[in-house]
């Protein structure tokens, strides 16, 4: 390998120094001055912080270079990356201010370190093309999660959630490395293009799926899926959001769900070209494809039916993350330009909508101790702001106009019609669940609007009023609600940019 | 000057934020409400002052007066839906009057809801109202207009029934609202046809919108299966919306109740500006409704104006007639609201934009002043609206009287010195010249007869003669103290009388034959001064006949109930006397109510039972029999992940705690399960992708 150029590196990947960099010096300044203050100064002054470092690096990337590529992939740079990595640090900051006066924790720094590697992970993830690098990245990432999970020590459920965490996500990368090796052996490079010829040149010797091919697809499906918690991957998904702290469990639902299926996206489509298959009704021809509509039937299924009778708001949004995660693979199913769009709009909202849900379950709990959806009752009495913004939330999640949900929803499916004939059942079926989850996000809200608050609850949260809901969390929730909302009203703001993007990308 | 055309949103936005911030702040802080919904729609008067001052140098530079501001909404498919705003002549002449009208009568409102208790929701509404009705006037969109259209009806709705303890509101505002929306379906539909055939709802798009050459050219050109050009037919659907919100016959029944709001509410929405504002629509869509095939001079007729022409022509009459045998000094001027609104339609019909257009300005400010005199009357009395119970009110509330009367006089159409005699000339002149038929004409002029008649009838009633008030309501008198004697009401109150008055003696000679200034305007032409117009083919003979037949209208009315003092609140009326069967026939408004009651009410709630009795039986049972289904298999496939995926786990887990060792639980359990599932699932998908392959 030739000289590498450390300036020309370092410039390269400015951005993610300027998190890195921040999240030591919030490290740093929480350790050294702030020892002896309370808590909630030291988490408010370390989100600061760190929502500070990361709107640099937001403003580097939007003055970086327009087109980049160091070391024969492994590093890349173009409108696309630069838009999803600032989708990353917008959601950071949202899960900084969330988590700003929470109460969960003593090591106050390492919490905010780890929520900063962690995006740096995810940023140096979606800024690559090579094999390599898309694996060190992701376990980056993982492992940070796996400790944010555990974060809560006072908690045996958040240890436990965490341990459970970590085994399966070491099992699927175990896997994904398997499928990796394969890759590696069958074309003889790490690079997603050269693997691309390479599965072309074995089709054009033989026109059916190689078996060495066949399981290369099904290991890196698993070890996306675990991240994208698609059935039968999600195992982990309703233990950890319900035992994680609130601020984790809303990043990994939120930014690693971001990350991972633009990545995953990418792999299958730039890595796997030519060995798609087809899911259409009836004409099954073996590839990626067909895999995926599997899954992303199964997991709108499993997700949806189950969520209905779920007694914890959290595990219920485990569960609709399950039932959003095989929406949005359906756009991975018609891998369409129309498509990435359609996906990179969707994620993005749901991520504001699912962060936004997971803030206000962390206030409640807070103020009643459970997510049991009892704790919910009458909470439109007790908090109008709050559950304003839990309704906004909720129906963008179900899909309902004039919410980002909704326009999301409707260009996903659209853009799944428009790939190609044949899909129209997976259309039907994802329309028809989308009306079932309507039931169990309107349970929650019935919650909040109609229920009584129970007594006790009622004398309880008099007295919680004086801890008054932390000032930065609230603001967060605000406006995220409000960018669900200006987004559902005017979706071409974000719309119009991702085009532009996907145009200059030339994916 | 142009800041004023990229910033003519503010217009509509200013009031609507006002309604917003009004909704949100304390109940009770009356002065905040009053103040910014004052101070927002003065703000916009001056913007629609300098918007109009905008149009009036470009017009006399000779420059081109329409300019529109068109942006992307959102995209649908591969269509981007644009929206966007304009300012022209018409735009800017109804901007500067719904801005000035409702600002007096928002200033009037101040004194008139004092005692309210709902004051600031009052206000909130207005604001509102006036927003969306500004909306309405510069929107170059008809999606746009539409939604601005129906946050006016639902304003309407919301104002009329503002006093919804009172049932009868509550039934008015719900009528008002059913019966627009009949109107709004047809509007709907046309709006949709239009935008299948044309592709765009933007009305100037630099030669791509609808009412544009190339948009009408293809729309006339396409026949439909009836042989009715494409144009007609969506010009008569969108009539159908002008009519519901206008009033015209036979959609016309929901107005004389919604008197039942605050009379400011009627003055500003039922008088001015909402009730005309169907008849902008079609000044709106003026080109649409005229385009014909061919290349026939513009004199000729379509279907769709004929259709306006006598729908107009019959309303004014028919308003008129009912109005002479009403008490109820709203729903008098109700009824006329709606005679009027039918020569605004005979006007377009018959005359064109300027022509209707002229007559709905003048209008509104002389029907403005008549409702809020009316209102300045209704306060004095204590509440009482019956012109029976009231009489000699000129000596206790002078001050109303003039400008009533100056009000009242306008609108007969006194000859030469009121507005209303130069814009109801206007239509009658193009009636008389009308190539197909006659017969507008003669129903106008009759109309006008009929109007100087019932308004001299319900002066004489109310201001003549001596206060019948106490006599009646001695029991009311007792129990709701100082109703018993008439009093003027505060200034807040009469100034805006007071500058009304002036406008509706003045605003007609700007309308002239001799300086038809307003007319070319409207038509972006320059007006001169020119005498001789008045000697002009029909003209002066036109006027002539009105004034006569305005003469004769007073003189009837003198003659019936100005000769004789009414003595007593039951005294019978005297034109009842004269002719009862035609009198009772009028007071049930042609029996209007009762058909539509007997009719078409009647089937719909035969109808409603029938759906009620299918909903509750057959497709609430599909429905319960679905979501039973679905909660089955939602218990089924939780118990496959509780208990077969998880009890594995549980089971380990209780064994665990029972060692104490949690991660030996969990090791031992759970994650066992959890990872043979992936090891299932690679088998099963590799063997899935590898029998395929093979197959």
């Amino acid at each position: 390998m030739n000289a590498t150029n450390y300036a020309q590196l370092f410039q390269f990947a400015l951005p993610e120094v300027i998190v890195v960099v921040t999240a030591l010096i919030a490290l740093a300044v929480d350790l050294l001055f702030l020892r002896a203050s309370s808590t909630r100064l030291r988490f408010t002054i370390a989100a600061i912080l760190g929502s500070l470092g990361c709107a640099g690096a937001i403003l580097r990337l939007l003055h970086s270079p327009e087109q980049a590529s160091l070391l024969n992939g492994m590093l890349l740079a173009n409108p696309l990356t630069h838009l999803v990595q600032i989708a990353l640090l917008a959601v950071a900051i949202s899960t900084l201010l969330i988590s700003a006066g929470s109460t969960f924790t003593e090591h106050i720094g390492e919490f905010v370190l780890l929520i900063l590697i962690a995006t740096a992970g995810m940023m140096f993830l979606v800024g690559s093309q090579d094999l390599l690098v898309i694996f060190i990245s992701l376990e980056l990432l993982s492992l940070s999660l796996y400790i944010l999970t555990a974060f809560d020590k006072s908690s045996a459920q958040s240890s436990e959630a965490a341990l459970k965490y970590f085994l399966f996500g070491g099992m699927s990368a175990a896997f994904l490395l398997f499928g990796f090796s394969l890759l590696y052996g069958f074309s003889n490079s790490t690079s997603l293009p050269r693997i691309a010829d390479a599965i072309h040149a074995a089709y054009a010797s033989n026109p059916h799926l190689n078996p060495l091919l066949a399981i290369a697809i099904v290991t890196t499906v698993i070890g996306f899926g675990f991240k994208v918690a698609a059935f039968p991957f999600h195992f982990w998904a309703p233990d950890v959001y319900q035992g994680a702290p609130a601020p984790s469990a809303a990043f990994i639902a939120s930014g690693s769900k971001v990350a991972s299926f633009f990545i995953f996206f990418q792999v299958m489509v730039v890595g796997f070209a030519g060995a798609e298959g087809s899911a259409r009704w009836l004409h099954f021809v073996p590839g990626w494809v067909a895999v995926l509509a599997i899954v992303a039937a199964l997991s709108m299924v499993l997700g949806n039916l189950v969520a209905i009778v779920q007694s914890h708001v959290r595990r219920l949004l485990a569960y609709s993350a399950i039932a959003h995660a095989g929406y949005m693979l359906l756009a991975l199913v018609a891998h369409t330009q129309q498509s990435l769009a359609a996906l990179l709009y969707y994620v993005v909202t749901y991520a504001l909508a699912t962060l936004g849900a997971f803030g206000v379950v962390a206030i409640v709990e807070q103020r009643t101790g459970g997510d049991r959806l009892s704790d919910f009752d009458g909470l439109s009495r007790l908090s109008p702001v709050l559950s304003a913004c839990m309704f906004i939330f909720l129906l963008s999640l179900a899909g309902i106009p004039p919410l980002a949900g909704f326009f999301g929803k409707f260009y996903l499916f659209v853009s799944v019609l428009d790939s190609g004939p044949g899909l129209l059942w997976l259309i039907v079926l994802a329309i028809a669940m989308s009306a079932v989850s309507l039931y169990y996000y309107l349970q929650v809200l019935k919650r909040i609007y109609v229920a009584n608050p129970a007594a006790e609850v009622a004398n309880a949260s008099a007295q919680a009023a004086t801890i008054r809901t932390p000032f930065l969390s609230q603001a967060g929730i605000i406006l995220l609600a409000a960018g669900i909302v200006i987004l559902g009203c005017a979706p071409h703001l974000l719309l119009e940019w991702i085009h532009a993007a996907i145009r200059a990308s030339g994916i | 000057m142009t800041w004023i055309v990229q910033n003519l949103w503010l217009v509509p936005v200013l009031p609507i934020l006002a309604a917003g911030i009004s909704a949100l702040a304390k109940q009770r802080n009356r002065l905040l409400a009053a103040s910014l919904a004052i101070g927002s729609l003065a703000l916009s008067f001056l913007l629609s002052l300098c918007a109009f001052a905008h149009v009036l140098s470009l017009s006399s530079q000779g420059l081109e007066t329409r300019q529109v501001i068109d942006f992307r909404w959102f995209q649908f498919g591969g269509e981007w839906l644009k929206l966007g705003w304009m300012l022209d002549p018409l735009t800017a002449i109804m901007l500067v009057m719904v801005s000035f009208v409702g600002l007096l009568i928002f200033i009037f409102s101040v004194g008139y809801m004092e005692h309210d208790e709902n004051f600031t929701r009052f206000f909130c509404f207005l604001s509102l109202f006036a927003g969306a009705m500004l909306g309405v006037v510069i929107a170059n969109s008809l999606l746009l207009f539409f939604m601005c259209w129906e946050i006016v009806g639902l304003t309407s709705y919301l104002l009329i029934g503002f006093w919804y303890h009172k049932p009868e509101a509550a039934a008015a505002a719900k009528k008002a609202f059913i019966v627009t929306r009949i109107g709004d379906l047809g509007f709907f539909l046309g709006m949709v046809w239009l935008y299948a055939q044309t592709g765009t709802l933007l009305f100037y798009d630099h030669g791509a919108g609808c009412l544009e050459h190339s948009a009408l050219a293809a729309l006339v050109a396409h026949i439909t299966t009836v042989g009715m050009a494409a144009s007609t037919g969506i010009a008569l659907l969108i009539f159908c919306g002008a009519a519901g919100k206008s009033g015209q016959v036979p959609l016309h029944v929901w107005l004389p109740d919604a008197m039942e709001g605050p009379t400011p509410v009627s003055a500003l929405i039922h008088a001015a500006t909402m009730v005309a504002a169907g008849v902008f629509l079609i000044a709106r869509v003026y080109p649409l409704m005229s385009v014909h095939a061919g290349l026939a001079g513009p004199l000729v007729p379509t279907t769709a104006l004929i259709v306006v022409a006598w729908v107009g022509a019959i309303t004014a009459v028919f308003g008129a007639l009912i109005a002479i045998a009403h008490y109820d000094i709203k729903r008098i001027l109700a009824y006329s609201t709606i005679s009027q609104l039918g020569y605004m339609m005979m006007g377009l019909g018959v005359g064109g934009v300027a022509v209707g257009m002229f007559h709905l300005i003048t209008h509104a400010f002389f029907k403005s002043l008549l409702f809020l005199g009316a209102g300045s009357v209704i306060h004095g009395c204590g509440g009482e609206q019956d012109i029976r119970k009231m009489g000699g009110l000129r000596k206790s509330m002078p001050i109303t009287f003039l400008a009533y009367t100056a009000g009242m006089l306008a609108l007969c159409g006194f000859p030469l010195f009121f507005s209303g005699f130069w814009s109801k000339d206007a239509i009658l002149d193009a009636a008389n010249t009308w190539s197909v038929s006659k017969m507008p004409f003669y129903l106008g002029a009759f109309g006008a007869l009929l109007t100087a008649f019932y308004m001299t009838r319900q002066v004489y009633y109310v201001f003549a003669g001596k206060s019948r008030l106490s006599e009646n309501s001695s029991e009311a008198a007792h129990a709701s103290h100082a109703s018993a004697t008439p009093h003027e009401s505060p200034a807040v109150m009469t100034v805006p009388l007071v500058i009304l008055a002036a406008f509706a003696v003045f605003l007609g000679l700007v309308g002239t034959p001799a300086w038809p200034w307003f007319q070319s305007f409207l038509d972006d032409q320059r007006a001169t001064l020119n005498f001789a117009a008045f000697s002009g083919p029909g003209v002066a003979s036109v006027m002539l006949a009105s004034s006569l037949l305005v003469f004769l209208g007073l003189g009837l009315g003198w003659w019936f109930y100005g000769r004789r003092p009414i003595e007593s609140a039951d005294a019978p009326d005297a034109f009842g006397q004269l002719q009862p069967h035609i009198f009772s026939v009028l007071g049930h408004n042609f029996y209007v109510d009762a058909l539509y009651g007997a009719t078409i009410v009647r089937l719909n709630t035969g109808w409603s039972r029938v759906c009620d009795w299918l909903d509750r039986w057959v497709w609430n049972g599909a429905v319960q029999t679905v979501s039973h289904l679905v909660l089955a298999f939602a218990w089924i496939d939780n118990f496959f992940d509780a208990n077969i995926v998880n009890a594995g786990f549980d089971e380990g887990c209780e064994t665990v705690s029972r060692g104490g060792q949690l991660l030996a639980l969990l090791q031992g359990g759970r994650v066992q399960s959890y990872l043979r599932t992936i090891g299932v699932a690679l088998i099963a998908l590799a063997v899935f992708l590898l029998w395929g392959a093979t197959r």
